[in-house]
């Protein structure tokens, strides 16, 4: 058993290191991101001026958003052990709660007489708020068949996914497929006071986003802190790295899990939000198309750290962007050819040809308390 | 996952065999009875009439079995579950995770919409053999890829084949609407496929064999049915003591010439005497019989030859595999290509018998092969078990038509169900403390399906 040997955390899993092997990867991806933003602008025959490269990096941040959140839900379910491949069938739930409670919340307090403004914005919090927390009760599930019962974590992750999909499916055909009230729409976009000032940065990350993917960024700043700076981060990683350890330093185990995951599956909901809340104002029952998944790739591509995750969930987000774009300008490119690109990608990322990842040692592991 | 211990018990007690083989039927057995209970409670739940779950579990009855064509309708689902639960079990006993049938049953079914439209003017015997062998092929192929990559750079096969079934639907879809695309047709769909490549539909029977060269092609099934159950009735202890080889040799070679000549010669005249399907209509096809061949083909090679062993060796204990001089990577290709392959047969099946234009159509609905995770799991990848659960769950996706119809609960219900029955699977201990049942012996610890990501 792997669990019984000490392994040694990186020092690069522990705090941000800028040394030449960090500054030559910088480089390689600025480079990298110059010959696609030249092969891009080749396929759509060089319409994107500066002011359209802007647009694209403020929607691939957009983008982004979805992936990063998927994958610091499997970060923060991995640090502590617990593999995580639920995350589509959580976000998926989250997708169809928000979209649902919006709508329904929304009308019910329009015929109790509240102005359409008011009850737009309550509905979309309480949207976004019960979104969150049934994605939290299914990630609730998963600790509990994976910790408590102790069932293989891949299977019990597929059970999430395969339950997701049936009640999603179950309450989109009962109540969202047709007749459906108006409701009040996604959040508006807003900018940032200070930050939107910034040249460049500014305003591709600070203005015109809508709030999750506000929550998405600090969410990155959080983790990071969380993980790395505090007790709990700390007791997170060694539950993650050597639960036996942990424990006889007198670690709550389980628990570490338990809230671990709960955190998981609260952010997978925000990520679940995303996508009726604030790309589009309807739900169908495709709707997460694999980002879940790609979320886990993103984790995997930063090495289980937030601003890694982050990275990688920035090159998926440019991709899609890509995508749309391209198949806006060029509609005679079959869409499907592009569409594939991104699960390319996550295959690549997984095979190392993108990145080495080491996972945390105990990872996949039910812990038995002796 | 424990099988290895598993099969060592009827020798040791016979009361610990009854033991486990209570254990491997009744625990399924008690999962499928609390999903259908847990389905109860939603419906009641989300309707807050009782009467809505009898009228829901009473249409799902009647349409799975009792309506016209009912009955048949459900053994055309249950066939395609049998390929793919068949498939996913080989990966699973081989400690393969491959969640990527979906997306290899849609290269299957598009690989043999390819071989029945550019292959023209071969007969049946010929054809047909091409297209299930393109089939087979295409997913071969596209569950060997994340098989290969698993081998060489360890890269996870859950999330790689989740993401060959994204690039599948992708490819699946320009294919279907651009290069194989129907142009005469208004619908989006591919060109038909040659009417030689069509699997058959059990009413056109009579009419098929009156052709010599398919009256053969059906004497060879048959033939080589009975060679590999006469060769497996002389191997048995007692008479493999009575006859020398040679004559083990001459009677199972007796036995399928017989039995090819009795096809070849007596069924086309049977069934033009007497035939009990005459409903155009049923699209019940043969592939059912081929389904069970496979299911007791896929038996055989699990359990009864070294490569079958390899694999669960591999499965149970890849580190004691290695030391025993196992190739893993080898296997690992040979798991997956064989898992894809079942499952590209089961696309095959799908689109040469059931599919009304006999093509593949754009919105080509499936949703097969990821039900057919819980199944394998569900039959614990036992052969066997796998016929039943995929009868089960092939009724429940034939009910939940007339079941939505009569009383109004979203058939998405089944997917409800099929999602608490891997729930109640996947954590047997969860079964027990619902229930409060103490485990009947100490359980041994299964080995888990996932090692990390590493």
């Amino acid at each position: 058993m792997s669990n019984t040997t000490v392994s040694v955390p990186q020092a690069s899993r522990l705090r941000l290191k800028i040394g030449p092997r960090q500054l030559l990867t910088a480089v390689f991806a600025a480079v990298g991101a110059g010959a696609v933003f030249l092969l891009f602008n080749a396929i759509i025959g060089g319409q994107c001026d500066s002011q359209c490269v802007i647009g694209t990096l403020n929607q691939s941040v957009r983008y982004a958003a979805p992936i990063a959140l998927a994958a610091y839900c499997g970060l923060m379910c991995e640090r502590a052990a617990v593999i995580n491949i639920g995350i589509e069938g959580m976000m998926l739930m989250g997708s169809m709660v928000g979209y649902g409670v919006n709508v329904y919340a929304f009308t019910w307090m329009k015929q109790n007489g509240m102005d359409a403004a008011t009850a737009g914005d309550i509905s979309r919090a309480l949207a976004l708020g019960l979104a969150v927390v049934s994605s939290g009760l299914l990630a609730l599930l998963h600790a509990v068949v994976s910790i408590r019962f102790k069932a293989d974590q891949i299977i019990s992750g597929t059970v999430i996914n395969i339950l997701a999909v049936g009640l999603t499916g179950y309450f989109y055909r009962q109540y969202l497929a047709q007749n459906i009230p108006p409701g009040p729409g996604t959040f508006p976009p807003f900018d940032i006071p200070l930050l939107g000032q910034i040249p460049l940065l500014g305003a591709i990350m600070f203005q015109g986003q809508k709030p999750i993917v506000y929550f998405m960024l600090v969410a990155t700043l959080l983790i990071h802190y969380v993980l790395f700076y505090t007790p709990w981060g700390l007791r997170t990683r060694a539950v993650g790295e050597n639960p036996r350890a942990a424990d006889t330093l007198g670690v709550n185990v389980y628990r570490v899990r338990y809230i671990n995951v709960l955190i998981g599956g609260l952010l997978a909901g925000f990520g679940g939000a995303w996508f009726t809340l604030e790309a589009v104002d309807v739900f169908n029952p495709q709707m997460t198309n694999g980002l879940g998944f790609i979320g886990l790739a993103a984790m995997i591509f930063g090495n289980w750290t937030p601003f890694g995750a982050l990275a990688g969930a920035l090159i998926f987000g440019l991709g899609n962007t890509i995508n749309t774009t391209v198949s806006i300008f060029r509609p005679d490119i079959p869409s499907q050819i592009p569409q594939m690109l991104p699960y390319i990608l996550t295959i690549l990322v997984l095979t190392g040809f993108v990145g080495r990842a080491i996972p945390p040692a105990a990872d996949g592991q039910p812990y038995e308390k002796q | 996952m424990s099988s290895l211990v598993e099969e060592r018990a009827p020798q040791t007690a016979g009361r610990a065999a009854r033991l486990a083989m209570l254990d491997a039927l009744g625990m399924p057995l008690l999962a499928i009875l609390l999903a259908f209970v847990g389905g109860a409670l939603i419906i009641w739940a989300t309707s807050g009439d009782f009467g809505t779950v009898l009228a829901a579990y009473e249409g799902m009855i009647s349409g799975a079995f009792i309506k016209t064509r009912g009955f048949s309708e459900t053994l055309v689902a249950t066939t395609p579950y049998i390929f793919l639960g068949l498939g996913l079990a080989i990966g699973f006993k081989a400690g393969l995770f491959n969640i990527g049938a979906e997306g290899q049953f849609y290269i299957g079914a598009i690989s043999a919409v390819w071989a029945g439209i550019v292959f023209t003017g071969l007969p049946a015997i010929l054809h047909l053999p091409i297209v299930m062998l393109a089939g087979a092929l295409g997913g071969a192929l596209w569950a060997g890829i994340p098989g290969f990559l698993k081998a060489r750079t360890g890269a996870h096969e859950v999330i790689t084949t989740m993401m060959m079934n994204y690039i599948a639907f992708r490819l699946t879809e320009f294919l279907v609407s651009v290069p194989l695309r129907d142009t005469l047709s208004s619908a989006v769909q591919t060109l038909r496929v040659s009417p030689n490549a069509e699997l058959w539909s059990l009413w056109q029977i009579p009419q098929r064999l009156s052709d010599r060269l398919n009256a053969l092609a059906v004497a060879i099934f048959f033939a080589a049915l009975a060679l590999a159950l006469a060769r497996w009735f002389v191997a048995r202890g007692d008479m493999a003591t009575r006859l020398t080889l040679s004559r083990r040799r001459v009677v199972v070679g007796g036995t399928g010439l017989a039995v090819g000549a009795l096809a070849f010669f007596g069924l086309p005249a049977l069934t033009q005497v007497w035939w009990p399907f005459s409903d155009q209509y049923d699209r019940l096809h043969i592939g059912i019989v081929i389904a069970l061949a496979a299911a007791a083909a896929v038996w055989w090679l699990m359990y009864k030859t070294t490569l079958g062993f390899e694999m669960r060796t591999v499965g149970a204990n890849p580190s004691a595999a290695r030391y025993a001089g196992i190739n893993i990577s080898r296997n690992i290709l040979i798991t997956m290509a064989l898992s894809g392959a079942l499952a590209g047969i089961a696309g095959t099946i799908e689109v040469l018998g059931v599919s009304i234009c006999r093509c593949l159509p754009l919105f080509f609905s499936s949703g097969y092969g990821f039900d057919s995770i819980a199944l394998a799991l569900l039959a614990k990848n036992n052969p066997i078990g796998i016929v039943g659960g995929a009868f089960l769950f092939g009724a429940m996706r034939n009910g939940a038509d007339l079941m939505e119809l009569n009383s109004g609960v979203s058939k998405y219900v089944i997917s409800l169900i099929q999602g608490l029955v891997l729930l109640f699977v996947a954590a047997p201990s969860m079964v027990r403390y619902l229930l409060r049942m103490r485990a009947a012996r100490k359980i041994e610890e299964e080995a888990p399906l996932t090692r990390g990501w590493g």
